[in-house]
């Protein structure tokens, strides 16, 4: 007997969906990310060289100005463009991953219409004006 | 053993606001909470208002607050509540009077869904045939009755009852997983709404509150996987 199926054009894929489904993969990746970073730290020298907060800001946000007080003898071959995109990666799932959440807990609690929407465009702005400072950061650092 | 039973008590016609009443009434371990309000209504107080009908956890009609949990009042023994019992209507549902609430908004969002079998083909010779495993697919689910209990524990319904609820999803589940329907694709397209399956954030309330021990978030996961990939397997 044949599986049973349906297709995407019976069933839908809408905005909640697609958006419900980015938050769930855009959660993994960013355990992906970080676990990266956690071996990146180590290839550095994290055992020998870094205390644990230092080990963890670099795998959270792998910047060399992140870890200038370590003990890392060399940071320039850190200072690539790998980790530049691997840090703007990082800034913009978790920003996007959070304003969905926040979108989520307005939808869910504030009944007002006017006010739903007035705090959404915010929270949009707000998100936006976090991930271009937090990504111009990374890359110009 | 003395039992204290303070019940929420509002009647639109006479209270401004809401109050709680106690009463005081002898009982046993094995008496069920729905047996003190027989008791209460009966004997001291006749115009306490609830909802109850078969009284043996099948029809569903005694959904209430007991000391904060959703639970059949016929379900409840005194054993398991102590001496001290509150008893309050389910919340997210506009109170008529006392234990008694506007379950329309529920059945409405029920109603939704399609919670019936679906099937335009020609009818076969004989009934539409279907394996044990089939119908073991979908076996959880056909156990709802529809007592509210999961939706009105739920904070995304309490927040906006527009939410299609648990129970809604439950009775989804139970036709889309069942191989002799054919309306599934509807019924996902349905849930695929602002207002429906992805106001879910697995709080779990409903699976705790459910008298039937449904596994409520567990049948809900299924139907997020199957609008995700489309396998009703």
């Amino acid at each position: 007997m044949k599986p049973r199926t349906v297709s995407i054009s019976q069933r839908g894929f809408d905005f909640e969906t697609s958006m419900w489904l980015f938050t769930r993969l855009s959660a993994l990746l960013m355990y992906l990310f970080a676990l990266i970073g956690m071996v990146g730290a180590l290839i550095m020298g994290a055992r020998t060289q870094m205390n644990l907060a230092d080990v963890l800001r670099w795998t959270f946000m792998p910047n060399p100005s992140h870890v200038l007080n370590t003990n890392v003898p060399d940071l320039a071959p850190w200072s690539t463009v790998f980790w530049k995109v691997m840090g703007s990666l990082f800034v913009f799932f978790a920003t996007s991953h959070g304003l969905h959440g926040l979108l989520s807990v307005l939808e869910d609690y504030i009944s007002r219409v006017w006010l739903r929407k007035s705090l959404r465009i915010l929270v949009v702005l707000v998100t936006l004006l976090i991930s271009v400072i937090g990504i111009y950061m990374i890359l110009t650092s | 053993m003395q039992i204290t039973i303070k019940i929420f008590r509002y009647n639109p016609e006479k209270d401004k606001k809401p109050r709680y009443e106690s009463y005081k009434l002898e009982a046993v371990e094995t008496d069920r909470v729905l047996d003190l309000l027989e008791k209460v209504k009966g004997y001291q107080d006749g115009t306490l208002s609830f909802r109850r009908s078969c009284a043996h956890g099948i029809c569903g009609s005694d959904a209430m607050r007991i000391n904060g949990f959703n639970r059949l009042a016929c379900k409840t023994l005194v054993r398991d509540t102590g001496a001290k019992i509150t008893v309050e209507p389910i919340l997210g549902l506009k109170v008529i009077k006392d234990l008694i609430v506007d379950m329309e908004p529920f059945f409405e969002n029920f109603r939704s869904v399609i919670p019936y079998f679906v099937n335009d083909e020609p009818e076969p010779a004989q009934e539409r045939l279907q394996s044990p495993e089939q119908r073991e697919r979908f076996d959880d689910t056909t156990k709802c009755i529809l007592c509210a209990c999961c939706t009105t524990s739920c904070p995304s319904f309490w927040a906006n009852e527009q939410y299609l609820g648990p129970a809604a999803i439950v009775n989804a589940h139970r036709f889309i997983f069942d191989s002799r329907d054919r309306a599934a694709a509807e019924r996902l397209k349905i849930l695929n709404d602002i207002f429906g399956i992805h106001r879910c954030h697995t709080i779990f309330n409903c699976t705790l509150a459910c008298p039937r021990e449904i596994q409520v978030t567990k049948a809900i996961g299924e139907v997020k996987k199957a609008i995700v990939t489309g396998s009703l397997e």
